[in-house]
C-alpha cells in the first residue's frame, strides 16, 4: 500500500502542533493496519500523531466517530474539542450533521484532504471514486495536499439502470436473495454517521415495527426503511457497504433515493451547510419543493 | 487409511438428504456459507473457510421456544421442540470445536438448554479437514488444528483419488453406512502449520489487565455491530421476547423467540429505566474478550475461542483478538 | 416430558390479586394453575426470583415478595417501566400470566437466625426485603432483633406501607422511615436512607445488615454501613440485572465470571468486592 510520504509527514507535524498547544484532546485520522491497509485511529498525544498516515487505502468515513464525542468524558468537564481527518465525501457528513444540529462546529477542527480517489486492497480504485468529481472537501479549517488534475467525472448511475431494466418481479428477488444474506449484524448502520438514533426504530424491545427475529421480512424492512430514513441526508460514502460482512449492495439502495431527492428537488446531501435537513422544510421560503 | 470417491461420496450425499436435513457448504452468490442442501450437486467439495459458523444449525439465529394461544382467560402453550435429523457435512475442525464450546455451557450445564439437547442429540457432524490454514486461522494456538478429529463424529480429508474417511464415534459410523470405500495404504498429508503461534494468556493474566488502557486503545474504534460475534462459532448470547402473529375472533396467537444477541451491542446492559452498566465501546469490548479468555474456561471449562480467524478478517475497524491475546500475554 | 424438563417454559397463573403498590408500582398476586406449577414452587426462599410472563410482550425477572408460609400463590411487585411491565400493568384479575421459577439462591435464613437483622430497603427494593420480614416475624424466636429501615425518593413511592403497623407490633423490631423529598401531609423523617442509618446507629454486634434499592443506593448504603463499623461479611445485597433466561445461558446478567441469575442474585459484600465489574 503505498503511503504518500510527504503528505503523511505534514498530517504528523500538522496533528502534533493541534495536541501540543491543547487546541484539540484527540486527532481521528487513519494508521497502517498490522494485517495491510488502514484503520481508524484516534491521537490523543504527539506519539500517537507520529503513527497517522496518510494513502489511498484511507477508506473509512471518520466523522461517524463525531457522536461519540459529544459528551464530556467526566461530568462537569465540556465536550472534548477533537480534529477530524476528511476526505470530501466525508467533508458532507459533516454538512448534514451540522444541518441537523448534531454536532458543534467549534468543537471540531476538520483537517481536510485533498483527495486522489481511494482504492480496495486489490489497487481498484473503488466505485464511488470512478464517478466523483469533488477532490476538495467542502468544508474543512484546514487543507493538506494538492487536488489531482482530473477529468470532471459524471455519475450515470448506470448501476441503477442495470436493475431498473429487471421486471418488478425479479427486481423483487434480486434484492430478497440479497436481504436473505443479511444477519442483521447491524455494521450498516453503525458506521452510518446519519444513524445515529439513540433507539432505532428497528430494535425497539417492544418490537414495534419489527421483531427482532433475523428473518427475511424483517431485514427487508430493516434496510428499505433505513434507506428511506437516510434519504436526502445520505452523503454515498459507502461505508455501509464496506463494512457488510455478507456483501449486500447496500449503496444501490441509497444511490437510487439519492437520485431521486436530487431530481425532485435539486438537493444533494452535504453540499452546503446551510441547508436544513431537506424532509424538515416547511412552507415555501426556502423550500426546495 | 479407507478412501472415498468424490463420486461415491456424492451418492451417498444425495440418499443422506432424503433422509435427514444435510447443511454443507454451499456457494451462495459467491459467498461460502453452511446451507440446507436437497442434493449433492449444491455441495462445496474444496472450498476455504466458510465465511459463518455452523452454529446457526444448532442454535438457530432465531428460534421459536414456544407457542402460545389465547383466547379470553384461557392460555395453551406448546414447546416447539426440534425433530428432525440432521447431517452438518464438510464442517471445519474449528466449527466442530465452536459446537464443543457451546456444549459446554448448554448441555453439561444444569439446567440443561431443551432446544440445543434435542438438536445436538439428532445432528452427526461429518468434519473436513482444511488442506491448509486460511487467512486470520490461528486455530493450533488454541487447541486446535486443521485435520484435529475432535468432537467430530467422521472426519474426512482430501487425499488423491479422493478422501480419506476417520470414524470417529460409533454415530459417525452409523452415518456412514452405505458409503462405498476402499482401504489403501498410505495416510494422509500434513498440512502446513500457522507461522507465527498466537500466545494465549491465563484468565488470570486477563484479569490482571481489566483496568488497563489497552480496552480504550483497541475498543474506540468499534463500531459496535455485531459482525464478530455472529461470526462467531462459540458466541452464544442470545435475547428472548414475545411476537403476537396472528388475531382472529378473539384468538390472539404469540410465538416467544428467542434471537442472537450481541454483548459488543450499545444496549445490550441497558435496563428498562434506562440506565446502561456498560455504557462504553471499551468497557463492551473488554467483556467480549475477557469472557472469552477468562470467563468462559473457569465458568465453563473450554476456550470461548477456537481460532477460526473469522472476526479477525470480518472487523470493519481491524479490531483483531490476536493483537489483543499478544498484548496481554506479553506486555 | 413433563413441563419442568424445559426451563424456558412457563407455569401457568392466573392474577388473583391486583392493586396499586405506590405510584408506577403494583402490587400482583398469582395463583399457579398447574400441578406442576404449584410443586416447583412449594418451597421457594425468601431472595429467589421468577420471570413472569405477559403473553404477547414477553417476560422478566422479579423478586418473589411472598412466602409459602404465609399462602398459597406467588406475590411481585412491579414497576411500570418497559414493554412487559407496562402490558403487566394492564392486566385485571382472572388474567392468565405465566411464571418461571423458583429462580436464583436465596438469603441464608438458617445462617441468621440468633442474629441481629438490620434491613435496608429503598423504594421497590424493599419487595425483595417483604419475605424476609415475614420469615422473620412468622419465626420470631428464631431471630434476634431486626430494625427496618424503609426508604423511598417521595411518600407515594413507599412499598407496603400497610404492612407498618404489623411490622411495628413486633415486640423486638424498630421500624424507621423517611423520604428523600416529603411532601405536604408527610411528618416523618425526611433525608437519604444512608443519613437514616447514621442516626439510627444500629448495633454491629452479632448483626448482618441486609439492602436492596437502586445499584447507587446499595453502594452508598454499604459505605456507611463500612463506616459503623460492619465487616464485609456483615452485608447482604441482592442485585439485578436485564435478563432474559435466568438460568445461566443467555449471558446478560454476567459481573465478570459471576451471574447474577444462578450465583446470585443475593451476594454478601465481601464476594461483590471481588468481582471483576462493579453492578454500578
Amino acid at each position: 500500500m503505498p503511503i504518500d510520504r510527504s503528505l503523511t509527514k505534514e498530517l504528523g507535524e500538522l496533528a502534533r502542533g493541534l495536541l501540543e498547544s491543547g487546541q484539540v484532546e484527540c486527532v481521528i485520522g487513519y494508521e497502517a493496519a498490522p494485517r495491510g491497509g488502514v484503520r481508524p485511529l484516534f491521537a490523543y498525544s504527539p506519539a500517537d500523531a507520529g503513527r497517522l498516515i496518510w494513502s489511498t487505502r484511507c477508506v473509512h468515513n471518520l466523522t461517524t466517530y463525531l457522536h461519540d464525542k459529544k459528551k464530556p468524558r467526566r461530568r462537569g468537564e465540556e465536550p472534548p474539542r477533537v480534529a477530524v481527518v476528511v476526505k470530501p465525501c466525508d467533508s458532507r457528513t459533516i454538512n448534514v450533521l451540522l444541518a441537523e444540529g448534531q454536532i458543534e462546529r467549534q468543537r471540531i477542527t476538520v483537517i481536510g484532504m485533498a483527495c486522489p480517489g481511494m482504492e480496495d486492497e486489490t489497487g481498484q480504485p473503488l466505485a464511488r471514486c470512478t464517478t466523483c468529481s469533488d477532490r476538495l472537501p467542502l468544508v474543512y479549517d484546514l487543507l493538506l495536499g494538492q487536488p489531482p488534475q482530473v477529468t470532471p467525472a459524471t455519475d450515470d448511475y448506470a448501476d441503477l439502470a442495470q436493475i431498473e431494466a429487471l421486471p418488478p418481479a425479479e427486481r423483487l428477488a434480486f434484492w430478497l436473495r440479497q436481504f436473505d444474506r443479511c444477519i442483521r449484524c447491524y455494521a450498516c448502520r453503525q458506521v452510518c454517521p446519519g444513524c445515529y438514533c439513540t433507539t432505532c426504530m428497528f430494535e425497539r424491545d417492544d418490537g414495534l415495527w419489527v421483531d427482532m427475529g433475523i428473518e427475511l421480512p424483517q431485514k427487508y424492512l430493516f434496510h428499505l426503511g433505513r434507506a428511506f430514513h437516510l434519504a436526502g441526508r445520505c452523503v454515498a460514502c459507502d461505508e455501509c457497504e464496506r463494512v457488510c460482512p455478507m456483501g449486500l449492495p447496500l449503496r444501490l439502495l441509497n444511490r437510487q433515493l439519492a437520485r431521486e431527492v436530487e431530481r425532485l428537488y435539486g438537493h444533494r446531501a452535504g453540499q452546503e451547510e446551510a441547508l436544513s435537513p431537506l424532509l424538515f422544510e416547511l412552507g415555501e421560503e426556502g423550500s426546495p419543493i | 487409511m479407507r478412501i472415498a470417491t468424490l463420486s461415491h461420496l456424492k451418492s451417498w450425499l444425495d440418499r443422506l438428504a432424503q433422509q435427514a436435513d444435510l447443511v454443507a457448504p454451499r456457494d451462495v452468490d459467491g459467498h461460502v456459507l453452511y446451507r440446507p442442501v436437497s442434493s449433492a450437486a449444491e455441495v462445496l467439495f474444496e472450498y476455504e473457510r466458510p465465511e459463518l459458523s455452523a452454529k446457526d444449525y444448532l442454535f438457530p439465529a432465531t428460534e421459536v421456544l414456544l407457542r402460545v394461544e389465547q383466547e379470553g382467560k384461557e392460555v395453551s402453550i406448546e414447546e416447539v421442540l426440534p425433530q428432525r435429523p440432521q447431517v452438518i457435512f464438510g464442517l471445519r475442525p474449528c466449527d466442530a470445536h465452536g459446537l464443543a464450546a457451546i456444549d459446554a455451557l448448554f448441555l453439561n450445564q444444569q439446567p440443561q438448554d431443551r432446544y440445543y439437547q434435542q438438536r445436538r442429540e439428532r445432528t452427526t457432524l461429518v468434519g473436513m479437514a482444511c488442506p491448509k490454514m486460511w487467512d486470520g486461522c490461528f486455530c493450533v494456538s488454541v487447541g486446535g488444528g486443521p485435520t484435529d478429529r475432535s468432537h467430530l463424529d467422521v472426519l474426512l480429508t482430501p487425499v488423491e483419488g479422493g478422501f480419506a474417511v476417520d470414524t470417529v464415534t460409533p454415530k459417525g459410523a452409523g452415518v456412514l453406512a452405505g458409503l462405498e470405500m476402499t482401504s489403501v495404504e498410505g495416510r494422509p498429508p500434513a498440512v502446513e502449520e500457522y507461522a507465527r503461534p498466537v500466545p494465549v494468556a491465563s484468565p488470570d493474566q486477563w484479569r490482571a489487565r481489566f483496568k488497563h488502557d489497552l480496552w480504550m486503545r483497541h475498543g474506540e474504534r468499534c463500531l459496535s455491530c455485531r459482525i464478530c460475534t455472529y461470526v462467531c462459532p462459540t458466541c452464544r448470547c442470545f435475547d428472548v421476547t414475545d411476537r403476537v402473529v396472528d388475531v382472529q375472533a378473539g384468538r390472539t396467537r404469540i410465538e416467544r423467540i428467542r434471537a442472537w444477541d450481541a454483548c459488543t451491542s450499545t444496549n445490550y446492559r441497558r435496563a428498562a429505566g434506562g440506565h446502561n452498566s456498560r455504557p462504553t465501546k471499551p468497557d463492551r469490548i473488554r467483556n467480549r474478550f475477557l469472557c472469552k479468555f477468562c470467563y468462559y474456561p473457569q465458568d465453563f471449562g473450554p476456550l470461548g475461542c477456537v481460532g477460526c480467524g473469522r472476526c479477525v478478517v470480518s472487523c470493519p475497524v481491524d479490531i483483531d483478538i490476536t493483537e489483543i491475546m499478544r498484548e496481554v500475554a506479553e506486555r | 416430558m413433563t413441563v419442568s424438563a424445559n426451563p424456558m417454559r412457563p407455569y401457568l397463573g392466573r392474577l388473583t390479586e391486583v392493586r396499586q403498590l405506590a405510584t408506577g408500582i403494583k402490587f400482583f398476586q398469582v395463583e399457579l394453575t398447574e400441578a406442576e406449577g404449584r410443586a416447583a414452587f412449594a418451597d421457594y426462599k425468601p431472595g429467589q426470583f421468577a420471570f413472569l410472563s405477559a403473553f404477547g410482550a414477553g417476560e422478566a425477572p422479579f423478586g418473589i415478595c411472598s412466602t409459602p408460609r404465609r399462602g398459597p400463590y406467588l406475590e411481585f411487585a412491579v414497576q411500570e417501566i418497559g414493554h412487559v411491565t407496562h402490558t403487566l400493568h394492564n392486566l385485571e384479575v382472572g388474567d392468565p400470566v405465566g411464571v418461571r421459577g423458583p429462580l436464583g439462591n436465596c438469603f441464608p435464613m438458617e445462617q441468621l437466625q440468633g442474629r441481629n437483622i438490620v434491613i435496608l430497603g429503598g423504594g421497590i427494593g424493599g419487595a425483595p426485603l417483604r419475605p424476609v420480614i415475614h420469615t422473620i416475624l412468622d419465626n420470631r424466636a428464631a431471630y434476634g432483633h431486626m430494625t427496618i429501615l424503609w426508604a423511598a425518593r417521595s411518600p407515594d413511592l413507599l412499598v407496603f406501607t400497610e404492612e407498618f403497623d404489623d411490622w411495628r407490633a413486633d415486640w423486638a423490631t424498630e421500624l424507621h422511615v423517611t423520604v428523600d423529598q416529603g411532601n405536604e401531609g408527610w411528618s416523618g423523617n425526611v433525608g437519604l436512607i444512608t443519613h437514616l442509618l447514621e442516626r439510627v446507629s444500629p448495633s454491629t454486634e452479632n448483626a448482618v445488615a441486609i439492602t436492596c434499592g437502586p445499584p447507587i443506593m446499595i453502594h452508598f448504603v454499604f459505605l456507611t454501613l463500612k463506616k459503623l463499623g460492619f465487616a464485609p461479611e456483615q452485608m447482604l445485597t441482592t442485585l439485578e440485572a436485564r435478563m432474559h433466561c435466568g438460568i445461566g445461558k443467555c449471558g446478560r446478567c454476567n459481573l465478570g465470571e459471576k451471574f447474577i441469575c444462578t450465583d446470585g442474585p443475593v451476594f454478601w459484600q465481601h464476594e461483590i468486592s471481588g468481582f471483576l465489574e462493579g453492578f454500578l
